[in-house]
């Protein structure tokens, strides 16, 4: 425990490094946050209109919350494993007493303390700026289940992304793009970051809810917006728990292979 | 005696994905690629008693380095068996890794952002080394180093020798018993190598540490290692003193003669080639086997005052392997 403690503490001081990028890291969180927040409250000018089941309050509460699930769930120092591995540089971990995938997750959850800890401040001060309507979730069945799927969500997404990043043992100079095309277009449409996904035709959200990427970001914020039944989201927590189980042994079965085919170039 | 280190009829196939040059190579590879077997260590064998310090040489792609990765379980073997410390190095165990380690001219492993000293208290955890462990070593190792005034410094801001010895710290801060050093002196001036070489020399003394190193700075190999192993092509050409490297490998040796007075020195090409004239010295090179005819030949032949013979410097023949000129291969398979 004490290595992961170590980990945790240098992966923070290294965040700090570099401190005009940290600073423009959040001013970009914030914009895009601005960017969101104005296109959704132009459609809803009108504080009595209902889209897809969305009222102002609900589809504001929405937007912040992809900030803060974003936050937590797709910040991550471990996208840069892919590289790492085409270029030979896991070498310096595979030297060492220390479980890579352990590893990885606790420079992950580094990375995330540190902007839920900044997203947070930032949040009360768009609060104040804004002022928006909030949708306020009372229900203990509700919160409970929701920090359930967020903690789901966090290991689904580092999974996920391990798994994108194993890739680039058989293809090394394909990694970035096997990136692009899934945190970009993949992870952050079918999560529900950009818009919610239930304004998709039925049929395609029953696809979706199959997959793994609502339960990113998506599936959270409707448990907290109480937009589902109490079977629903026991439904949800299932599927999700079930892509935890295959994501977690297909990793440990590629790694395996992934390894034998490392040849440590470089280093 | 047990042995520290044991390879056992060691084989490794890579398979690399060949490409043309160019875009539409570059287009090629994408749509058929072209798939190559490299054999990258042909049935290698040899054993290691605690405590040695063995050099491995041979020219560039020889397996050297591959042979050390195995060895340190980085890489997976196609097949053979070894051993080290009594562990499979494959199976990366904890107890494996804590007691080796692989350090590399070109790799680092310093946090590039941070002070070395973050990185050393952050492998003192990973290692799971006590406080006074950690203490003791950080202060033997940084006295041997002489690296105290930079270890607050941010690393990227040093040189290239302060960083080296830096990231020389981060992989000894266990203490490990065995030692991989792959090109340890590269990129350094020559005081820094001289200094690392020291330190190479004082640490196997010692922990009684097992040492696999592999160079190409000629020093080092004549300065720490007593026993050499030349690989060359996958294959291990020869493994023994370092002394007898010249016997095995030199087909020649120098005949060096002083004349008492002129002559036509052009007909001793006759006899040896000749390397160096500075009268009265000439320096002749001749076959082994024909040594004893060729000394017999210079003194009836020519007016010598003195002559002798011997063999060709240690530093040449290694020069030759560096080279892979070796044209003499493996005695027996």
């Amino acid at each position: 425990m004490k290595k992961f403690l170590s980990v945790f503490k240098i992966s923070l001081q290294q965040e700090f490094a570099y401190r005009l990028n940290f600073i423009m890291w959040r001013v970009r969180n914030v914009m895009q946050f601005f960017l969101v927040f104005f296109l959704w409250s132009s459609i809803f000018s009108d504080p009595s209109r209902i889209v897809f089941g969305y009222d102002k309050a609900k589809i504001l509460t929405y937007v912040f919350g992809i900030l803060v699930i974003r936050a937590i769930v797709f910040s991550a120092k471990s996208d840069e494993v892919a590289k790492q591995i085409g270029l030979g540089e896991i070498s310096t971990y595979l030297l060492k007493p220390i479980n890579f995938f352990k590893y990885w997750f606790t420079r992950d959850i580094a990375s995330k303390v540190l902007n839920l800890a900044f997203g947070f401040f930032e949040i009360i001060l768009l609060f104040f700026i804004l002022r928006p309507p909030f949708f306020f979730q009372g229900n203990p069945f509700y919160l409970l289940t929701f920090l359930i799927s967020v903690v789901f969500a966090i290991m689904l997404y580092f999974l996920f992304n391990s798994l994108l990043n194993l890739s680039t043992f058989w293809m090394p100079e394909m990694g970035w793009a096997m990136q692009f095309l899934f945190v970009v277009v993949v992870t952050e449409f079918l999560s529900g970051a950009v818009f919610p996904l239930d304004i998709f035709p039925r049929v395609f959200q029953n696809v979706i809810y199959m997959l793994p990427f609502p339960y990113f970001v998506f599936f959270p914020l409707q448990i907290y917006l109480g937009k589902f039944s109490y079977e629903m989201v026991l439904n949800g927590l299932l599927i999700g728990g079930g892509w935890l189980i295959i994501l977690y042994f297909t990793i440990g079965y590629i790694w395996s292979k992934g390894l034998k085919k490392y040849s440590a170039e470089g280093i | 005696m047990e042995k520290a280190i044991l390879v056992d009829h060691l084989v490794k196939n890579y398979e690399v994905l060949e490409k043309e040059p160019g875009l539409t190579g570059a287009l090629e590879a994408i749509f058929s690629p072209k798939k190559k077997t490299v054999r990258a260590l042909k049935n290698i064998s040899f054993a290691i008693q605690p405590g040695e310090l063995v050099g491995f040489i041979g020219p560039n792609g020889a397996g050297k380095t591959t042979t050390l990765k195995i060895l340190s379980g980085l890489l997976y073997p196609t097949a053979g068996f070894i051993q080290v410390l009594g562990f499979d190095p494959w199976e990366r165990k904890s107890e494996y890794l804590k007691q080796i380690s692989l350090v590399m001219g070109q790799k680092n492993q310093l946090w590039w952002d941070l002070p070395a000293i973050e990185t050393f208290k952050l492998n003192a955890a990973i290692y799971e080394l006590s406080a006074k462990e950690y203490e003791e070593n950080l202060k033997e190792l940084v006295a041997l180093l002489e690296v105290e005034k930079i270890l607050n410094i941010q690393v990227r801001r040093l040189s290239l020798s302060q960083r080296m010895r830096l990231e020389l710290i981060a992989a000894l801060l266990h203490k490990p018993n065995i030692l991989f050093l792959d090109e340890p002196t590269i990129g350094l001036d020559l005081v820094a190598q001289q200094k690392m070489r020291d330190f190479i020399y004082e640490y196997n003394k010692k922990n009684n540490a097992t040492i696999l190193l592999t160079s190409h700075n000629m020093t080092d190999l004549v300065d720490l290692a007593r026993r050499v192993i030349v690989i060359d092509e996958g294959r291990i050409l020869f493994d023994g003193a370092l002394e007898e490297l010249v016997g095995r490998f030199a087909k020649e040796k120098i005949i060096r003669v002083y004349l008492s007075r002129e002559d036509d020195i052009k007909k001793m090409e006759e006899i040896g080639k000749i390397k160096k004239i500075s009268f009265p010295q000439v320096i002749l090179s001749v076959p082994r086997t024909t040594v004893a005819v060729a000394a017999a030949e210079l003194l009836q032949d020519f007016p010598v005052a003195d002559l002798t013979i011997e063999e060709i410097p240690i530093e040449e023949i290694v020069r030759k392997i560096f080279k892979g000129e070796t044209s003499i291969k493996r005695k027996t398979e």
